[in-house]
């Protein structure tokens, strides 16, 4: 086991599928001579040479359509977005094109591909860097998204993801790039580890309990769930025994997992980094009511973020995602406290 | 001086009866669609009368099965039959059927084959573009002597697509022929409303990439210099962009009728078109001043391609509609 850092563990995922394969090459901006905007491929053009860390002028419909094309014609490329808000002004490649040749061509192609890139609030880049867009992705048949928590689970996925078939989004959380392993391990022992073997992966549509509880099912994805785990721990101090799922995935999404939490809580609070309405959070609890409804409880409590553009502001980007303690007044909620 | 080579024409005498198997493949559609419904055809269809040669010409010059390849847009019958895609898969694709080359989940807009080569047709004007990048760069990627074509028009060029796409095949020297049909029209929208600059072809100047204009209406220039030009891209990869001068007979879809089209060109023009543009009629006459066509042979190919066109849709209308049980395979690889 290593102790990695949520960054090393895209470059260690990246680095190993570019050894193993080379049908594999990486394609975005800033991503070779730059060394990468946040480091991760830092080294990478001089291991392995220009046509498989491809550097791309600010061209984003480009840089998917390199991607799709040389996919469909048997090649593996990770295409960079250098933020996923970035991805809108290529969101017609993505939807119209990735998402639906296998489809619109009964099965004659395939689209190994991968779009990945740093997602989600924390570094007060305000309006235009900060979103967490992955519902825009979810909701497409043809696609598969990717919302990792944990190291482990960054590296496991990616590397699922690069071997996938088909098109993969991974939104990686920006705010935990760069958080050390001590801080992670202090809010669960372990939380930083990843298992050195080279062949390590984490399947998709397998959510993951982080923590057994047995009052109230606390579920999350990306850095709500690292929030969740830090709302458990606050919830012990109280005497509730909260039990943390990690969806992993949202397509596929399990829901067998969260479920199978709630028939033994009878609670449950789903959180999601951003805006609530139509969002991620709203389907799983629609979910829970379709499924779960007389397992439950109490009402199933949604925690999302405020329905605005993200401010710049430190102290209004601060409030404006859900925090520990929104996550513990709703699950005392769920609970009657 | 060097001899000019003389024309291979019973190649052309080929190339002749494959533009009109296309003419008749696509007047039959056009003559069916009132009966579209008892045939299965629904949404547009775009027709690709009046283009023949600019399909037939350049991928005839292509070797498919070596590995070159194409991709196009919504109007794209007419490329699967030039590249030798069977009729009645294309027809029943048309259709919505069972039997069609996408299993009747694409439609007229999305005919492909793999085996072919033929990476689709894609229904988002200039869409299909920027896949081109990437064709093109998996076949530098493998070092493969490979070209891919990629087909669009006039209406492509005013997205921006096209513009991030072409700056990138010139960075990388990707060997792709970016084919512009320019039939004058985007939908209903002439090129004089549409584009600041009307020589479309200078617009590629300031990406300093290699350009040509060809008469798309004259197969021999079609196939003669894109042959060249193809094994050039072969020897030395690198992207070009051409012009093809062309007219399209029918409505932009069938939704574009008679009145529709009205609002944009007269009928005077598409008359004057057909009389003076038409591609077979042009490749006709020189064969058979060439003496290697001759009017027994135009009534026999005239009378199979006919035949063939009935036979794909007789197979069509034979085959099933795709089982419900399919609505949901082919989502995922």
């Amino acid at each position: 086991m290593a102790r990695l850092r949520y960054a090393d563990a895209i470059s260690s995922a990246l680095r190993e599928e570019m050894l193993a394969d080379d049908r594999v090459f990486i394609a975005g901006e800033e991503v070779g001579q730059y060394l990468g905007t946040l480091g991760v491929t830092s080294g990478f053009l001089k291991e392995f040479g220009p046509m498989r860390v491809v550097d791309t002028p600010i061209s984003e419909v480009g840089i998917l359509g390199l991607g799709i094309g040389s996919a469909m014609a048997g090649l593996r490329p990770v295409c960079e977005m250098m933020r996923m808000d970035f991805a809108m002004v290529a969101y017609d490649q993505v939807i119209n094109h990735a998402a639906k040749i296998r489809y619109m061509f009964g099965g004659q192609f395939k689209v190994p591909m991968v779009i990945r890139g740093p997602s989600g609030v924390g570094r007060q880049l305000s309006a235009q860097h900060s979103q967490s867009l992955e519902v825009l992705f979810a909701h497409v048949p043809g696609l598969k998204v990717v919302v990792p928590a944990t190291p482990a689970d960054m590296k496991g996925l990616l590397k699922t993801a690069m071997r996938d078939d088909n098109p993969v989004i991974v939104m990686e959380a920006l705010r935990l790039y760069f958080e050390k392993p001590d801080v992670l391990d202090a809010i669960l022992p372990g939380l930083s580890e990843v298992p050195d073997d080279p062949d390590f992966t984490v399947p998709f549509g397998q959510a993951n309990v982080l923590r057994v509880g047995t009052d109230v099912t606390l579920i999350g994805y990306s850095t709500m769930t690292i929030q969740c785990l830090k709302a458990a721990n606050i919830l012990a101090q109280e005497g509730i025994s909260a039990e943390v799922v990690d969806l992993r995935t949202l397509l596929p999404l399990d829901m067998a997992t969260p479920i199978a939490s709630i028939k033994k809580t009878h609670r449950a609070v789903v959180v999601q980094e951003q805006w609530g309405l139509y969002g991620c959070a709203a389907e799983i609890s629609a979910q829970i009511a379709e499924r779960a409804f007389h397992d439950l409880d109490a009402p199933v409590q949604r925690v999302t973020g405020a329905f605005v553009p993200m401010p710049y502001a430190r102290n209004l980007e601060n409030i404006s995602f859900p925090s520990e303690h929104d996550i513990v007044i709703a699950a005392k909620r769920t609970l009657g406290r | 001086m060097a001899k000019k080579p003389t024309l291979d024409l019973t190649k052309y005498v080929r190339f002749y009866e494959q533009m009109v198997y296309i003419r008749e493949f696509e007047e039959l559609i056009g003559k069916e669609w009132n009966n579209a419904a008892a045939h299965g055809m629904g949404g547009y269809m775009h027709l690709y009368s009046g283009e023949e040669a600019i399909a037939v010409g350049l991928i005839g010059g292509m070797d498919l099965s070596a590995g070159d390849c194409f991709i196009g847009h919504y109007r794209d019958h007419g490329y699967a039959l030039a590249a030798g895609s069977d009729p009645g898969e294309v027809m029943a694709e048309i259709c919505g059927k069972a039997t069609g080359c996408s299993k009747g989940k694409g439609g007229s807009m999305h005919i492909c084959d793999a085996a072919r080569g033929f990476y689709g047709g894609y229904g988002i004007v200039g869409g299909n573009v920027p896949i081109a990048l990437g064709l093109g760069w998996a076949l530098k990627y493998r070092n493969q002597k490979n070209v891919c074509a990629c087909f669009f028009g006039d209406g492509s060029m005013n997205q921006g697509a096209f513009h991030e796409t072409l700056n990138m095949a010139q960075l990388y020297k990707v060997p792709v022929i970016f084919a512009l049909e320019n039939n004058g029209y985007a939908m209903g929208t002439s090129i004089e409303r549409s584009h600041a600059n009307q020589n479309l072809r200078s617009r590629v100047d300031s990406f300093a990439m290699r350009s040509v204009t060809i008469n798309g209406q004259d197969i021999f220039e079609v196939h003669e210099q894109m042959s060249q030009i193809i094994q050039e891209m072969k020897e030395d990869p690198h992207p070009v962009f051409v012009e093809f001068k062309t007219y399209r007979y029918h409505g932009h879809g069938a939704a574009d009728t008679p009145v529709t089209q009205s609002t944009y060109r007269t009928r005077d023009e598409v008359a004057r078109a057909k009389e003076e543009k038409d591609p077979i009629k042009f490749a006709q006459a020189k064969l058979i001043d060439a003496g290697v066509l001759t009017n027994e042979m135009i009534a026999d190919i005239q009378a199979r391609a006919y035949a063939s066109a009935e036979a794909a849709m007789k197979f069509s209308d034979e085959s099933p509609y795709p089982d419900p049980s399919e609505l949901i395979k082919d989502v995922y690889a």
